[in-house]
């Protein structure tokens, strides 16, 4: 019993990272209605990032927090205004497309510059762990867990409290509506999708002393992002955090269980039985 | 518009498909050769993937499961009971089918993005169960296939015959999605493609039609992966069931132009040498080829979303009004 809750724990709190993707995802899906295949690799880049400010320079992946985040926000809107603002009217297929490609590219950028190697970052709390009751966590995920699930629902009060977020929720709903009542759209698209990029790239941050970082580090969480999102109903930033906890503690179990092999087929299969039977997803209003 | 320049100009375009197999004879040496057996694989490929995703305009980032389907089918067969790849191909397509009609009878009806995901979350599931059952599969090890030249086991010393094999699949590939681009399957698909709804007003059976189409898209490309294992004679899950394969399909297809027969051949002709030449050269920067193939296709995205082959058209055209020009002077 111990070991179950032990599992269920360890799920709930890699699922806190999967939720803080998926927030980023979310936003940029809901608001602007793009589909981004290439956000797993911003936080490849993160995590370069903050491995190499750690190598370099000495800081440590939560001393660079601030800068790292700079730096995605810049790369975020880079981003967007060189590429995405192009195909804001296209097709879904070729929006699908053209991320693919990015993040091809970005991966491959990632591996000519740095090679394949993994990169690790050993800070002394890597190694720590953190005791609550029976239950032994190791200290970054627990870190990385409690700044995630802040930051999203610090995302979630930004979009309901403030005037901006507001202006986001009205062109989520109605973008021609929402542009005739004054709000500026592309203003509001560039932000949408800064923000998505700034917390992806935070989600890769907290990831780093627990993770090495490598090119493909990022492929993963690509897909596993829209899956949660899925799940999550879509344009929905509480759906989205619980699907990041619910699929952080299928994997958890299916590696329990069934083996490592088997944790990736494990939230597949669930998001395949999503989509038949709930299409709008498990937390998403009809 | 781009109608009208279809019919007019496939003559065109199937000289080019048929003469194309002149050039295996002229290349110099079984590396360039290499890449002409590729060019005409990936052109079958290509066009069977675009019989269903580039006419219904519904992405299947999927695809390399039917391509793994019709290599490990075939080889598992040749490999453990000796029989021929030429009848473990019609297996691989008959599995394939099967697959088919259960993948896309639960995941047609899904719209846009959600489809796009089910067929990337079937191929994953696909590939695990290829590496976890390691009894049947050989799990992550990959199969051999034994070297022992001959016709009826699909496997022959020289390129040329490959060059032949890959041709003949393409052609075959290429004439029933031209019979089927005139067929009322094609022009149902086409409408489905454009608009379900008004389709389904005007009498289309939608889910029947695409899942037809789904189902022979698959079979086809599966009958491209036997013929990828007979060739490789290796073949192992993360490469030949890999994301990077799916996008492949979608990559040469996009390039030529989605949705017509000749395009994704197109696509292939300019992508496939162009991308085994710079693997080639490039090779002492690992990334290098793939960096500069993303940049392509992100560049023919926001320039030319259409794909290439409208351009051609335009230039045969031109072409064509000339010479009638001059010889009515």
């Amino acid at each position: 019993m111990e070991q179950i809750l032990q599992v269920f724990i360890s799920g709930i709190f890699s699922g806190g990272v999967y939720a803080l993707v998926s927030v980023g995802l979310a936003l940029i899906f809901g608001i602007i209605g793009l589909v981004n295949f290439a956000h797993g690799e911003y936080l490849m880049l993160a995590m370069y990032f903050a491995y190499w400010m750690y190598n370099i320079i000495g800081l440590d992946p939560y001393q660079s927090l601030l800068i790292n985040l700079a730096v995605m926000a810049i790369i975020g809107y880079l981003t967007y205004k060189i590429i995405m603002e192009r195909v804001l009217e296209a097709d879904h297929s070729i929006q699908i497309i053209l991320t693919l490609a990015l993040s091809m590219v970005l991966q491959n950028l990632a591996l000519m510059l740095w090679k394949a190697d993994y990169r690790n970052i050993r800070i002394d709390m890597t190694t720590d762990t953190t005791h609550i009751g029976f239950l032994t966590l190791s200290t970054p995920r627990v870190v990385a867990f409690v700044i995630a699930i802040g930051a999203s629902v610090l995302l979630y009060m930004f979009l309901q409290k403030t005037y901006t977020g507001a202006a986001m929720r009205a062109v989520a709903q109605n973008g021609k509506a929402a542009q005739l009542m004054g709000i500026n759209l592309k203003r509001t698209y560039g932000l949408a999708f800064t923000i998505g990029i700034t917390l992806v790239g935070l989600a890769g941050l907290l990831l780093s002393p627990i993770y090495p970082a490598f090119p493909l580090v990022g492929s993963n969480f690509s897909t596993l992002a829209f899956i949660v999102v899925v799940i999550g109903g879509l344009t929905s930033i509480p759906g989205a955090i619980m699907g990041g906890l619910l699929i952080g503690v299928v994997e958890s179990f299916a590696g329990y269980f069934a083996g490592p092999a088997y944790q990736q087929a494990a939230y597949f299969l669930l998001f395949i039985l999503v989509l038949i039977f709930k299409p709008n997803g498990l937390f998403g209003r009809s | 518009m781009i109608n009208k320049l279809l019919s007019k100009n496939n003559s065109v375009l199937w000289i080019i498909a048929l003469a194309s197999i002149i050039v295996p004879f002229f290349l110099p040496n079984r590396y360039f050769q290499d890449i002409a057996v590729m060019t005409f694989l990936w052109a079958g490929l290509a066009c069977s993937w675009n019989l269903y995703s580039g006419y219904c305009n519904r992405l299947s980032i999927g695809h390399a499961a039917y391509l793994g389907i019709g290599a490990y089918s075939s080889t598992l067969l040749y490999v453990n009971f000796g029989i021929s790849p030429w009848i473990g191909m019609l297996a691989g397509g008959a599995i394939s089918a099967v697959a088919a009609l259960i993948i896309g009878g639960t995941t047609l009806r899904l719209k846009g993005t959600f489809f796009v995901l089910s067929t990337i979350a079937f191929a994953e599931i696909l590939k695990v169960m290829t590496i976890t059952s390691k009894d049947i599969t050989k799990g992550a090890l990959g199969v051999f296939i034994p070297y022992e030249p001959g016709f009826s086991n699909m496997i022959w010393a020289s390129k040329i015959p490959y060059a032949f094999l890959t041709w003949i699949y393409m052609i075959i590939v290429l004439l029933i999605c031209v019979k089927m681009e005139r067929s009322k399957l094609g022009y149902s698909l086409i409408a489905v493609g454009e608009n379900q709804e008004a389709a389904e007003n005007l009498g289309v059976n939608s889910s029947r039609t695409m899942l037809i189409a789904f189902v022979m898209s698959a079979v086809l490309t599966s009958f491209g992966g036997t013929i990828y294992a007979q060739y490789i004679m290796f073949i192992e899950p993360t490469s030949v069931m890999s994301l990077m394969n799916s996008i492949n399909f979608i990559l040469l297809a996009i390039t030529g132009g989605m949705g017509t027969a000749f395009g994704p051949m197109v696509g292939s002709f300019i992508l496939t040498p162009i991308s085994n030449l710079l693997r080639g050269y490039l090779s002492s920067v690992s990334g290098l080829h793939t960096f500069v193939l993303g940049l392509i296709l992100i560049a023919i995205l926001l320039f030319r979303p259409d794909g290439i082959l409208p351009q051609l058209k335009l230039f045969f055209n031109g072409l064509i009004k000339k010479s009638k020009a001059t010889k009515g002077v």
